[in-house]
């Protein structure tokens, strides 16, 4: 509220700009606004009447085509209009949704929110709860851990589950054969696998890891068990990445790797590393579920000759795996139309057909048990990948990853700290571990200038 | 009208340019070394058009200074078609936002140079400061209290939120003030008035046509800058076809990157900055003299 | 009147475009937002923060240095070029001009894409024109060298512009200044030092200025390129990145308009400096 007689104030003192005064007054400002949505069930009457009545609804997103859900939902509910906005991938996405918010003004009502995302948007209470608009009842379609991806601090249901990303290995079974390798099934093995493969090849390596890799990063730490975050939904986060064994023991066995020069240390997504996965250069990506579709995109010569694998394991006798990526689709409280934002949310990744659209057109690994069993998904064999049934083998990653990681409510920050610290340490190829304490440091630095109170 | 202007540009340039200098020899040598440089500055230019005839593979199997498989037609197929053609509004956005936005500039800067260089008024000097000083502070900062501002004009998300910030040209200003002190002789207005013209009609019917070149200078300035511009239309649009060629071309970079639903259009990308850099490098080719006179107003009398 | 009246629109517009938001700013910058914990008047502290920031500290430097290097090397070049192109020694002199010219035409962000592509340390044709050769390829994007590339980039784009700004600079200078000069058997290189130069100092001191501008403000380039060399470019790598940084990662906007204000304070000072040692080294001579 301040924030808006601050505004306010200093604007009047400008008779040039009354214009954008009254209308910077009359908007109220989108942070502390009180208002926001039912606290108690809307009942299906209310819902019936919104569905009915001639609505126009903004959707941000940047899946492809994602207008082919969109166009189902406004076949079954003609009142329904739907502006569909990619404003831009990953940064300028939410960087555009963070201003829109502060002004106001501009927000849409729906939002594609990654996973990962959620909590810095619901600490600014922006995000509407959807449990009165009766999204509670999907619960049981659904993973432990990915219902816990959209119930962060376990407030309330902030987004429905768009696609995940359980994390496998991919690999050139060709790459490997001639070097004499399997797939390994321990890290244990996969270090040495890397060795052996580097022994015989001069000019490709098992694997490339990427300094700005935070994401995936926390994937292989959720993996072994590591749980460095957590936060409760107030002023309390827990920031533990030097206390956390797992995470030690993860930085620890890539400072190892990274020391050895026997994997790269590429910058992933930008055109050398695309060009490293199409030739050769790499035989391998440790990567989520919507690795594989997109390798088949980029890697068009090497058709045939890749394979899907679980990660290598800790314990082989407990397999486990983490999540790397994927999407929700969450409600802005600012919505004038909350309960036709919610349903659309809703219909795009839950109706069956639309579900089963996104998973087998636009290729978004399915979040829902429903779909991940779905023979028209689970069945598919991907000339790729040799024949392989690749999404019966995500299936049962996905089966594997535990419950209970959390992501800080300020995770744009972290990683970009992890940037300056790990992922310096990683394109420098020094010492990861010391990074590891660097970047818990700023953290806690970070968050108690912020005003949380930080315990480790 | 361009007419006139390259008219009046050219009659100009004859009577203020020095008489041709004696020539002291040609030298191949010098000019050899000159097109070594030369090389230089064409590389890049020339791998982008080289770039553009490749598909996605070419591009890192292929020497990247030579012609490999010719794949320009599907490239300029892609990029014109891809996500409905919104390439095409791209161009036509771009080319818009950069003429209203440079002849707004250029008016602008020439009215208001004119009243800094020939009037003394209370507040000039002050204002003339503050509006030099606002060129050292860097604009990204202010992208959150502008968008604000905007916002709550309800600007943001249309084209006058990149066109209104680019009419102001501090430095345009600069430059009509530097021009206009010498190139309206004191004694023209002077007699002006004499002949009792109001000091509107002074500006519009006999100062104007003077300041024409130095107008253009803003005006070619304010053009380039707008067509150049990244970061404001960037912070300020939401809507992809309200979007300028170099925040689409980003966005399109941005999806490669972008882990699930993840595309990549390097070779688009590409061939499309080429389409993208044509109408200007094409500007440049035939405004030539335009440039030169233009560009050399300011400095000269600086 | 008539001076307020044709000064008023384009002072109408500044304020609204620039003065406004400017001083919104401002006001911005004695102000704290925590996440928790909301909005607090902080007086001057965060400018005093920013002082001992290792963050805005190393960008300023690294833009001074920036400045130290490239500035001198991209203007040298251009008044080179312009010259060379004013002695009238050339063939080709239209060609060449508008070839030195022609980069100002791309705009920073397709500019960068390109010579990330060509910096490239694998499919690059500088690394495979060194590897056909059996060289190392150079890494133009590791942390010691991306520097000098961003540089290059900068050079590259701005040379052209700079030279024809002080060719027309010097096609204006009366030629009777040196036709004496000349009868007296003063070589081309002589001229060009004792009298052409001198006489293009104002061409010369706007573009320096406008230069310090430039680099202090160095955005897009490194931006960019950090796709490709995220370990070598971190989100500080420049003060206006950094600000950047903190406006929208760090939901610090009042930190970051402060630095700004802080930014645009070096660059008037530098931009002063530049114009006293001018003027100093007029009076001398």
């Amino acid at each position: 509220m301040s924030r808006d007689i601050s505004r306010r104030s200093i604007l009047a003192a400008f008779p040039l700009a009354a214009l954008s005064v009254s209308a910077l007054t009359a908007c109220g400002g989108g942070t502390s606004s009180a208002s926001g949505g039912p606290s108690s069930p809307v009942s299906q009457a209310d819902i019936d009447s919104a569905m009915k009545k001639d609505t126009k609804l903004t959707f941000w997103t940047w899946v492809p085509d994602i207008q082919k859900e969109v166009d189902l939902f406004q076949a079954k509910y003609p009142a329904m209009k739907v502006e569909v906005v990619n404003v831009g991938q990953g940064g300028a996405h939410y960087q555009k949704l963070r201003a829109a918010i502060q002004a106001g003004k501009g927000a849409p009502d729906v939002v594609q929110m990654e996973f990962d995302k959620l909590p810095s948007f619901t600490l600014t209470d922006n995000l509407l709860d959807l449990t009165p608009y009766g999204i509670g009842d999907l619960k049981p379609d659904y993973p432990g851990w990915v219902w816990d991806g959209v119930t962060p601090g376990g407030k309330g249901i902030f987004g429905v589950p768009q696609d995940t990303g359980p994390m496998g290995m991919l690999y050139r079974e060709d790459l490997f054969t001639a070097a004499g390798i399997t797939a390994p099934k321990t890290w244990d093995e996969f270090a040495a696998a890397v060795s052996t493969y580097r022994g015989k090849n001069s000019s490709s390596m098992l694997v490339n890891w990427a300094p700005s890799s935070e994401a995936n990063m926390l994937g292989l730490f959720w993996q072994a068990g590591g749980r460095p975050f957590s936060y409760d939904g107030t002023r309390n986060v827990k920031i533990n990445l030097t206390g956390d064994a797992a995470c030690k023991k993860v930085t620890s066995f890539w400072n190892d790797l990274f020391r050895s020069r026997n994997i790269g240390n590429e910058p992933d997504f930008a055109d050398a590393w695309y060009q490293g996965l199409n030739n050769g250069k790499y035989a391998a990506w440790l990567t989520g579920a919507w690795g594989p579709v997109f390798l088949q995109g980029t890697a068009k010569s090497t058709a045939g000759k890749w394979r899907a694998a679980p990660l290598p394991q800790w314990d082989s006798s407990k397999p486990a795996s983490g999540n790397y990526g994927g999407s929700t689709d969450a409600v802005l409280k600012s919505s004038e139309n909350p309960i036709a934002a919610a349903m659309l949310a809703r219909f795009v990744n839950t109706d069956d057909k639309a579900a089963l659209t996104l998973a087998n057109e636009q290729f978004l690994f399915p979040p829902s048990t429903k779909t991940l069993k779905n023979p028209a998904f689970a069945d598919a064999a991907a000339s790729f990948y040799g024949g392989q049934k690749v999404n019966q083998q995500f299936t049962d990653i996905a089966s594997t990853v535990q419950e209970g990681f959390q992501f800080l409510p300020f995770n744009d920050y972290a990683a970009s700290s992890y940037d300056k610290t790990m992922g310096k340490a990683i394109g420098d190829r020094s010492d990861l571990n010391a990074a590891l304490s660097a970047w818990q440091d700023d953290l806690v630095q970070y968050a108690k200038g912020q005003g949380f109170t930080v315990a480790s | 009208m361009t007419a006139t202007v390259a008219d009046r540009l050219a009659a100009g340039s004859q009577t203020t340019a020095p008489p041709r200098r004696k020539r002291s020899g040609r030298s191949t040598l010098l000019t050899v070394v000159m097109l070594l440089c030369l090389v230089y500055f064409l590389l890049p230019i020339f791998w982008l058009i080289v770039a553009s005839t490749k598909a996605n593979e070419d591009l890192f199997n292929s020497f990247g200074l030579w012609f490999s498989n010719m794949n320009l037609a599907q490239n300029l197929n892609n990029v014109f078609t891809f996500q409905n053609g919104v390439f095409i509004h791209w161009m036509v956005n771009s080319l818009i936002y950069a003429v209203v936005s440079g002849l707004g500039a250029s008016a602008l800067a020439t009215a208001a140079g004119y009243a800094f260089a020939k009037y003394r008024f209370p507040g000039g000097n002050a204002m003339f400061t503050v509006v030099l000083g606002a060129v050292m502070i860097p604009m990204t900062a202010l992208a959150i209290p502008t968008y604000l501002l905007f916002a709550g004009a309800n600007l943001t998300n249309t084209p006058w939120a990149v066109i209104l910030p680019s009419l102001v040209s501090p430095f345009g200003v600069y430059l009509m003030r530097v021009y206009a002190a010498d190139a309206v002789p004191d004694s023209l207005i002077e007699a002006a008035r004499v002949d009792g013209a109001s000091e509107m009609r002074i500006f519009f019917q006999i100062v104007l046509r003077l300041l024409v070149p130095g107008s253009i200078t803003v005006l070619l300035f304010a053009l380039v800058a707008s067509w150049n511009n990244y970061f404001l239309p960037l912070i300020m649009l939401n809507s992809p076809e309200l979007f300028p060629l170099p925040v689409g071309l980003a966005q399109w970079q941005a999806a490669s990157a972008a882990g699930s639903g993840s595309q990549a259009l390097f070779s688009t990308v590409i061939t499309g900055s080429l389409v993208s850099v044509l109408p200007l490098m094409a500007a440049f080719l035939f405004l030539q003299r335009y440039w030169q006179s233009g560009l050399g107003t300011g400095a000269v009398k600086a | 009147m008539a001076a307020y009246a044709l000064s008023m629109p384009f002072m109408v517009a500044f304020a609204l475009m620039i003065a406004v938001p400017l001083v919104y700013a401002g006001y911005l910058s004695l102000f704290k937002k925590q996440l928790i914990g909301g909005v607090s008047f902080v007086g001057m502290d965060n400018y005093a923060r920013a002082l001992t920031d290792p963050s805005f500290l190393g960008g300023v430097g690294r833009m001074a240095l920036f400045l130290v290097i490239q500035v001198p090397v991209m203007l040298g070049l251009s008044l080179l070029f312009a010259l060379i192109l004013d002695s009238g020694m050339l063939r080709l002199q239209k060609f060449i001009r508008l070839g030195v010219f022609l980069p100002y035409a791309i705009p920073s962000v397709i500019a960068t894409l390109m010579w990330g592509y060509l910096y490239g340390k694998d499919f690059g044709p500088f690394a495979q024109l060194a590897k056909s050769l059996g060289l190392p390829a150079p890494d133009f994007l590791a942390g010691g060298n991306v520097l000098f590339s961003i540089m290059n980039i900068v050079t590259w784009g701005f040379v052209g512009y700079n030279m024809i700004v002080m060719y027309a600079a010097l096609r204006s200078i009366p030629a009777e200044l040196y036709e004496a000069a000349r009868v007296d058997g003063a070589g081309e290189w002589r001229v060009a030092w004792s009298i052409k130069i001198p006489a293009i100092k104002g061409a010369l001191l706007l573009t320096t200025i406008f230069s310090v501008i430039g680099s202090f403000q160095l955005f897009n380039e490194p931006n960019l390129l950090r796709v490709i060399a995220p370990a070598a470019i971190g989100q500080d790598y420049t003060p206006n990145m950094y600000a950047f940084q903190l406006s929208f990662v760090n939901q610090d906007a009042n930190y970051a308009a402060a630095i700004a204000f802080l930014l645009g304070i070096v660059i008037m000072a530098v931009s002063y400096g530049v114009q006293l040692t001018t003027n100093r080294k007029e009076k001398a001579s």
